[in-house]
């Protein structure tokens, strides 16, 4: 046989339409042509193609701009503002109609006057602004033990044993007793609450992310996972908590206004905060619920409350299912 | 099966001891004590060492310590036959106004106490009188001597756990004397003379009718058998916790009463049957020499209202019932409906009562009631006016339903694609046979796990409800007793709730097993 090599350049062809010789280490091999794919970004194309989201969200900023940000403005002092109309006459307990017609139109009148003349609308607001707080708060402290906790617990079968046990313990104790009592040892200020609220509301959290992970933990993709090595702690953050963001915002969204539920509760009951909270108001506004006249003092800070925990929980719940890849589609 | 039961009803009791025990550290631990004199206004009125001994003397009451005085110790000496006669005794009781100033035999004395009482662990604390001038005290200015030691945990626990079950026996009365003391059957109950009414009566017992009946529901009574969760000091004062949950409150029911001695009352709510010996009563008043022939002089009244425990169980089962009746069809209707507009209307409103506070809603359905309906909005035990239980009723109700909405049309859709349904409807079966017939019943199996409990909870009362409401039940009681720091009633009711709660697990879990074959306790597979 001829082992020379066919020299090509005796066909007379030009140089396109020969073949050439490539480059076997050019990375253009490499590249796929699938547009590139981010998690996030596709949650919130789903989330944003539902319109009403768009609304709701719309409401959630509202609600931060005048929690937040419209006390800052009109330097909304709580130790002030609520005695201002103190001595003013004919002032205390006016619907917004006579309110506005006393003091003029502004703002701060369009929801009446409270017992020592003080506007109910900037009082509700920065009210809201420490419930909020609070909530978030709580609910990322919570959320954060509960998780990791609750991975934990999942993965691991001896400290299964000993977490069931202390959850059906602590589980015993009725919820209601055990914040009350922590507040009547610890007195009633913002970050007792949190404590009080923390404390064991981690746990609930906890056991439902436990049971999720065990969902999980034996599937197959977990398997060879860990047929191949993969260390535990690996396994749980890329494996298994991606599987799950869509439960934990979820769960997210039910817990934010479940805080903000509970102080009001609490403050109902008598053991809330001292601060004028949500829960606060409508606690020192029980009386005016049955006074022919007051009842507006009663039903704003009811209502708002409503409509900050309806809110909290649409956008959470929206964005759980956005979270969710099955809806990606 | 009966195996597991008990390992999980030994469980269980583990669980409730640790529980009383964290509810006992936290609030006698940790609670700072001087809070319980907020509510208290004699506690104003005390001035000087008064004021200390009324603190230590509350203190025992409310079970923080034990708390012993010279005075009781040498009058238990004098009992034991220390001194030769009463103005000895009365020497030594004299201690002065301050320490170095005692008469010898006095220092003796105090000396003992001390020495006594420091062995046992306990802290001496005397406190020197103070004065205006050299021979008049300041307001509650006197001398005082007493020794006061902190209960430990364990003690307290093993008298609250040792004391919960309480027997009558005749042994408990003093001043009765031996031979007397016994227990007498009768056919015919002495109160209700003439009549057939089988009675246990005791001499020397604590109760006097021990096992009565009469025409009262549920006709046979008893007073042999007492459940103690321990002393009320607020709430009800001196009661036990168990009998503040159980006995019946409201207006009196007078009727004509004859006393044992023939003595005829025309109106009164005095009730016999409840006669509990108190020694030497009767020679303390004479009204009572015109009524008793014995010292059974101790009686409770004829309430025309029922029991904390009552009220609550009954608005607590009649919104469970009313809850199930709606919530189960409701749940139906938007699982067959998925995605259609009832579906719609139904999750607007399971996410209404999940994301409104319990409190504002409540408030709604009050508001709403009263001004729509015109119902009753307060609870009031003198009337019988029963459309004041509608609106508590109602608002307890309401939020179960939609619970139990939420809960069922999650696990209906969950079973609707599975391989029996399809092969159901293959088989030819209608929509309706294939929905209550096997998609309903296999849906039904987590829900049934609940309905014990949802039972059993309904006598602990809401604790929102029966505040808004002023419903005499035992949630308010609850919150009453933390608002007062009640500690007796605040650790009575949370062993209450904790056994309420492990057996409402267990009962759910048989209860599951026997709806659900293919659930078994002996399996292994069930931890």
């Amino acid at each position: 046989m001829d082992n020379e090599l066919f020299d090509i350049s005796s066909l007379g062809l030009s140089e396109n339409e020969l073949f050439a010789k490539y480059d076997n280490s050019n990375s253009d091999s490499e590249k796929i042509t699938a547009p590139r794919y981010s998690y996030w970004k596709s949650v919130f194309r789903v989330f944003f193609k539902n319109k009403v989201n768009i609304v709701i969200l719309a409401l959630l900023a509202l609600i931060i701009i005048f929690a937040y940000i419209y006390p800052l403005i009109i330097g909304y002092d709580p130790e002030v503002d609520p005695f201002k109309n103190l001595l003013v006459e004919g002032s205390k307990h006016l619907k917004p109609g006579p309110a506005i017609q006393k003091f003029g139109f502004s703002i701060h009148y369009i929801l009446g006057t409270g017992n020592s003349g003080q506007s109910i609308f900037d009082e509700i607001w920065y009210g809201s602004s420490i419930s909020i707080s609070l909530a978030l708060i709580c609910a990322a402290i919570n959320m954060t033990i509960g998780v990791i906790v609750g991975a934990i617990w999942g993965f691991s079968k001896k400290i299964d044993l000993i977490m069931t046990e202390v959850y059906n313990i602590v589980g015993n104790v009725p919820y209601i007793l055990l914040i009350s009592v922590l507040v009547l040892i610890l007195s009633a200020s913002f970050w007792t609450m949190v404590f009080a609220l923390t404390v064991t509301g981690w746990l609930g959290i906890a056991y439902f992310i436990r049971t999720q992970v065990i969902i999980i933990r034996d599937r197959e993709y977990n398997l060879a996972s860990r047929c191949l090595g993969t260390p535990i702690f690996r396994l749980t953050i890329k494996n298994i908590l991606p599987f799950m963001t869509s439960v934990i915002v979820t769960l997210l969204a039910t817990e934010i206004p479940s805080y903000i539920s509970n102080e009001v509760f609490l403050s109902y009951i008598g053991m809330g905060l001292t601060d004028r909270s949500l829960g606060r108001l409508i606690y020192e506004n029980q009386v005016a619920m049955s006074t022919v006249g007051w009842e507006f003092e009663f039903w704003s800070p009811v209502v708002i409350a409503s409509f900050i925990t309806v809110v909290l929980y649409v956008v959470g719940q929206n964005l759980g299912d956005a979270s969710d890849p099955r809806t990606h589609m | 099966m009966t195996k597991y039961l008990l390992r999980r009803l030994l469980h269980g009791l583990f669980s409730i001891i640790v529980v009383v025990s964290i509810v006992m550290i936290l609030i006698y631990s940790l609670m700072d004590r001087t809070l319980i004199f907020a509510q208290d206004t004699n506690y104003t009125k005390y001035a000087n060492n008064d004021k200390q001994v009324y603190r230590y003397e509350r203190w025992e009451d409310y079970g923080y310590l034990d708390y012993v005085t010279y005075t009781d110790y040498i009058n238990e000496l004098a009992k034991n036959g220390e001194f030769a006669d009463d103005a000895a005794r009365q020497k030594v009781l004299n201690f002065a106004k301050k320490a170095e100033n005692d008469s010898e035999e006095v220092a003796v004395y105090v000396k003992k106490f001390t020495d006594y009482y420091k062995e046992k662990g306990y802290e001496v604390i005397r406190l020197d009188a103070k004065m205006l001038t050299e021979a008049k005290y300041a307001t509650g200015g006197k001398q005082r001597l007493f020794v006061v030691r902190d209960i430990p945990l364990t003690t307290r626990l093993w008298k609250f756990f040792t004391g919960l079950f309480w027997v009558d026996n005749i042994h408990n009365a003093e001043g009765i004397a031996d031979e007397d003391r016994g227990l007498k059957f009768t056919f015919n109950d002495p109160i209700r003379e003439g009549k057939f009414s089988p009675t246990i009566m005791g001499n020397g017992t604590t109760y006097k009718y021990l096992l009565y009946t009469d025409d009262r529901f549920p006709y046979i009574h008893q007073n042999l058998f007492t459940i103690k969760l321990g002393l009320s000091y607020t709430v009800n004062q001196n009661v036990d916790v168990w009998k503040t949950m159980t006995q019946t409150q409201g207006a009196l029911v007078k009727s004509e009463v004859i006393y044992p001695t023939g003595y005829v009352v025309s109106e009164s709510a005095e009730d016999l049957h409840t006669a509990r010996y108190s020694y030497g009563s009767r020679d303390l008043l004479p009204l009572y020499q015109l009524k008793f022939d014995d010292d059974y002089t101790v009686l409770d009244f004829h309430l025309s209202g029922m029991s904390r425990m009552g009220y609550s169980f009954v608005i607590g089962i009649l919104s469970t019932i009313l809850a199930y009746l709606l919530g189960l069809p409701l749940g139906i209707i938007m699982a067959r409906n998925k995605d259609g507009i009832t579906d719609k209307i139904g999750t607007v409103y399971v996410i209404f009562i999940i994301a409104v506070p319990s409190l504002a809603y409540i408030f709604m359905f009050k508001a709403i009631g009263d001004k729509l309906f015109h119902l009753p909005t307060t609870f009031d035990t003198e009337k019988t006016n029963l459309a004041m239980y509608i609106l508590p009723i109602v608002s307890l109700a309401l939020p179960s339903v939609a619970g139990l909405m939420k809960w069922l049309r999650r696990y209906m859709i969950d079973q609707m694609n599975s391989d029996y349904v399809k092969f159901a409807r293959s088989g030819g079966l209608s929509e309706g046979e294939i929905f209550t017939k096997h998609i309903f019943k296999n849906a039904a199996i987590p829900i049934v796990h609940g309905i014990p409990g949802s039972i059993l909870f309904s006598l602990v009362g809401a604790l929102v409800t029966e505040r808004v409401y002023v419903v005499p039940g035992v949630g308010n009681t609850l919150t009453k007793a933390i608002n007062y720091y009640d500690n007796g009633v605040i650790v009575g009711i949370t062993l209450f709730y904790s056994v309420l709660s492990v057996i409402s697990i267990i009962l759910g879990d048989v209860l599951m097993s026997m709806v659900d074959p293919r659930i078994s306790f002996s399996s292994k597979g069930r931890a």
